[in-house]
């Protein structure tokens, strides 16, 4: 039986269903990220894992035991909020050791671990600092030792980063794994930010409307998505329907969707006979730089395909012009 | 865990207790009274009718208004002013007035009406100022009577109308002054055509908090004149601590009619205020 | 280029001299034996020295003091409990904890005070007590002052988002409150309880109508040696403003301390 599993939840606020029927397992010792746009019901559903929202209907395991009428208090879970909610009345010190005091630790006991989780995330010269005096970053690490000291069953991290600015976030990042993995925690992350989702998981649950859409290791949700949203939501796919497509390259496909990455596809502004690919034809519309890559939009009559093109410092076609594209059939994905 | 937490529930019932003591049944006390005889018992209007009826008290009704209007309207006035001054002028100056402002918001009632006795009283400085250089306005001051009284009454309303004001003014966007500087309008244009609708709800809501400061105003009347003044607040506590017998039905109809004066007023300034809300985003 | 306006600091000016007129003319009466012309005459500290060994004088300081302090330490104390319990279990119980704390605003002292004795003073029971009756009016008339305090307290701490961190670290929400939320609000608190102080040690309606003259406090005090001895009076009259003035100082730093904070915290972000 896996670590924690939540069996069928269903989650109403008021006659609005965000959570429907969620069914999913979680292995101990892995990060396991719940990733989806605002309003897909992640941080419901890691709130109901937490306690701090009742379900309306199902049961949460954790650990083989059924806590879905446990007090939150009860439950033996870390968590880790958006920032500022450290105390602001304690120390860094007296943040961490609060865990501790409410599970009634020895007192030496108390200032020796947090003096070392404190080490651990870095902020060991901070120990007497108040939370004001800290920089963003420094108060999610605080934020993390507090969560983490009193070795919790399981930590929850409900999209810590997102009010960090992007350089910082990248070693936070980085740093949250380090310690996850070292530690050996088993960890709940939500995050709407798919590069976070990337770098730090060891699965990616995708989440759309209150269900989950798609599970998979980020390497596979990346060139495998199953399913349209999952296409769209990772990694900007094509995505085009079956008669759209048809109406492009003349050919029929069994299935509803295709979805193709606009790095695969091969541009030239004279007709390309390669074999194994459906060829479209159509007008750069506007070409941005994006870093290294190049992309196009191309407008086939009123349909939208992206193109990316490693970027060398020339732009090889001008707006306006008119272009093949070519596709390759194994590398595209029937949905 | 469901139900335990209507136990938490105990916990309001201090408050609970306190607020219906000492506020909600007194009060509802105060308006059944005005409508019982003071014998007890029954329905009768007729503590209504005596309000309306009796010179005494209708002179109160008026005064009171008359006496609010006349120092609220003052006090707005002056407040705009300064806090127009303080919103363009930073500095100590500022710091200064800002205190000043702050530590005399507390200086009402007994002890202000205390020093306007020593000011303008009978024997006042300035009345003796006013005979020592033949200027009569000060000379013959007389601060026992409604009139000469609404000089304390503007006195009080200026600190709190300021304060109130002044936060208002931050609304008022450097950026509109230069617009309109650059589309060829001055100052008072600014004020008149853009300033003064802008913060116009706020100092109709100020307008109606000084309205009913001013109303329910006691201390400072009470100090110079005793009894022997009609307004609306020294009536009602007449009513109830007089010598004579205790009035509850009529105290309590004079009561009922100042607070629906309060309430009328509350209605009119919100009433206009809406008026100039029109396109105002507020915050 | 720009024109420096005179307008605003000459209007500044002379409110500054309206409002410090009759406090500065009363100081000095305080100071002086005799004043009937336009320069008074005979510096004295006499009227200080009277006052301060004046038994009743600081009996009726003390009892002043009392007067505030247990309504504030009531009031602070139920206030909490009831934004406790609305805030964290019943928020749709808020609003009307909010009307009951906004009512006193606009009633005012003098309904107040003969609503409150018309009930009680032929009250068989402790209720008719005019002390108790004075404890409770004092209760209501400061509400508004100490409610909008703790609310706007509770609002700058993003309160539930701290009590839900508490109770992931084991301790319940009773505890949480009171260990976390109530240390994070307590300048605010602070604040407002001592702009409460000030309203009852500036307040006479109340004391007036429902205790007496026979219980004075600061104002009753002042009223009574106003029509007696207007020297001594006016030492009195420099005494209350005194203890104003210092209550006002330290709200008035107390929010600038707390306003920077603020400053420093945005600064942060």
């Amino acid at each position: 039986m896996s670590y924690i599993r939540f069996e069928n939840i269903v989650k109403n606020f008021g006659t609005h269903e965000v959570l429907k029927n969620i069914d999913l397992e979680v292995e101990k010792g892995q990060l396991v990220t719940l990733l989806g746009p605002s309003g897909c019901g992640k941080s419901t559903l890691l709130r109901c894992l937490a306690g701090l929202e009742s379900v309306t209907s199902g049961r949460v395991y954790l650990d083989g035991r059924d806590i879905t009428d446990v007090n939150p208090k009860d439950r033996d879970i870390g968590m880790v909020f958006q920032q500022y909610s450290l105390f602001p009345n304690m120390t860094v010190e007296q943040n961490v050791a609060f865990g501790m005091k409410m599970k009634k630790m020895p007192k030496d006991t108390i200032a020796a671990k947090a003096r070392e989780m404190l080490e651990i995330v870095g902020l060991g010269d901070k120990l007497k600092h108040y939370p004001s005096q800290l920089s963003g970053g420094q108060q999610q690490r605080a934020a993390l030792a507090r969560a983490i000291v009193t070795e919790p069953k399981v930590l929850l991290l409900d999209e810590p980063l997102s009010a960090i600015d992007a350089l910082l976030r990248h070693s936070l990042q980085i740093e949250i794994r380090r310690i996850q993995k070292e530690l050996d925690i088993t960890a709940i992350f939500v995050t709407h930010d798919q590069d976070e989702a990337m770098v730090m998981s060891d699965v990616i649950h995708l989440m759309y409307k209150g269900k989950i859409d798609q599970s998979a290791r980020p390497t596979e949700l990346y060139t495998n998505p199953s399913t349209k949203f999952a296409a769209t939501f990772i990694g900007h796919y094509n995505v085009l329907s079956a008669g759209e497509f048809a109406r492009l390259t003349g050919e029929h496909i069994d299935s509803a969707d295709i979805a193709f990455r606009p790095e695969i596809i091969k541009i030239s502004d004279k007709p390309v006979d390669a074999g194994g690919c459906y060829g479209m034809k159509g007008r750069i519309q506007v070409s941005l730089p994006h870093g290294n890559i190049l992309r196009y939009a191309v407008m086939c009559g009123d349909i939208q395909v992206d193109v990316d093109v490693l970027f060398s410092g020339v732009v090889p076609f001008e707006t306006g012009t008119d272009v093949y594209m070519a596709v390759p059939r194994d590398a595209c994905i029937y949905l | 865990m469901k139900n335990r937490k209507y136990v938490f529930l105990l916990a309001l019932i201090p408050f609970l207790l306190i607020a219906f003591l000492y506020e909600i049944i007194p009060l509802a006390m105060v308006i059944i009274n005005s409508f019982q005889p003071d014998a007890g018992g029954g329905f009768t209007l007729e503590n209504y009718s005596t309000v309306f009826s009796k010179l005494l008290y209708r002179k109160a009704i008026l005064n009171s208004i008359k006496i609010s209007l006349l120092s609220s309207s003052a006090g707005i006035v002056i407040a705009f002013l300064g806090a127009r001054a303080a919103h363009e002028h930073g500095g100590r100056l500022n710091s200064v007035f800002m205190t000043v402002l702050n530590m005399v918001s507390n200086f009402a009632g007994i002890p202000l009406a205390f020093a306007y006795m020593i000011l303008l009283g009978n024997a006042g400085f300035m009345v003796n100022v006013g005979k020592e250089f033949g200027i009569s306005a000060l000379a013959d001051y007389n601060l026992y009577t409604t009139n000469g009284m609404s000089l304390i009454y503007v006195y009080f309303q200026i600190p709190l109308s300021t304060l109130l004001l002044i936060p208002a003014f931050e609304g008022v966007r450097r950026e509109w002054k230069e617009a309109c500087t650059l589309l060829g309008g001055g100052r008072n244009v600014f004020w008149t055509r853009v300033g003064l609708p802008v913060l116009m709800p706020s100092i109709l809501g100020t307008f109606s908090v000084l309205f009913a400061n001013a109303l329910a105003a006691y201390a400072t009347a009470y100090a110079l004149m005793m009894n022997n003044i009609s307004l609306l607040p020294i009536q009602i506590a007449g009513c109830y601590t007089g010598e004579v017998k205790i009035r509850t039905g009529l105290g309590g109809a004079l009561s009922v009619t100042m607070m629906v004066i309060m309430v009328i007023m509350i209605g009119i300034t919100n009433r206009l205020s809406r008026q100039f809300q029109k396109g105002v985003v507020r915050k | 280029m720009k024109k420096k306006n005179m307008g605003a600091p000459i209007i500044m000016i002379a409110i500054l001299i309206y409002l410090l007129i009759p406090l500065a003319v009363s100081i000095i009466y305080s100071l002086f034996e005799k004043w009937t012309r336009i320069v008074p005459e005979g510096f004295t500290l006499g009227n200080y020295v009277t006052l301060f060994t004046d038994q009743a004088f600081l009996a009726c300081l003390g009892r002043t003091v009392v007067m505030c302090i247990i309504p504030i330490v009531l009031t602070v104390f139920t206030v909490l409990l009831a934004l406790f319990v609305t805030t964290v279990y019943f928020p749709n119980l808020e609003k009307y904890v909010q009307i009951i704390c906004m009512i006193p605003y606009t009633i005012q002292g003098v309904i107040l005070s003969v609503s409150i004795l018309s009930l009680y003073v032929a009250s068989p029971t402790f209720l008719s007590n005019r002390v108790v009756m004075l404890f409770g009016a004092y209760c209501i008339i400061i509400l508004p002052y100490i409610y909008q305090g703790i609310r706007n307290g509770m609002r700058a701490v993003n309160m539930p988002m701290l009590l839900e961190a508490a109770e992931m670290l084991g301790a319940s929400k009773l505890y949480a409150f009171f260990k976390v939320i109530v240390p994070n609000i307590l300048s605010a608190v602070i604040v407002s309880s001592l702009l409460a102080v000030g309203i009852i040690f500036g307040d006479y309606v109340l004391v007036r109508n429902l205790a007496g003259t026979s219980f004075q406090n600061m104002q009753i005090y002042l009223y009574q040696t106003m029509k007696s001895d207007s020297t001594k009076s006016s030492a009195v009259f420099v005494v209350i403003m005194m203890v104003t003035f210092v209550i006002t100082a330290v709200v008035l730093f107390l929010k600038s301390r707390e306003g920077r904070q603020h400053i420093q915290k945005r600064v942060k972000e």
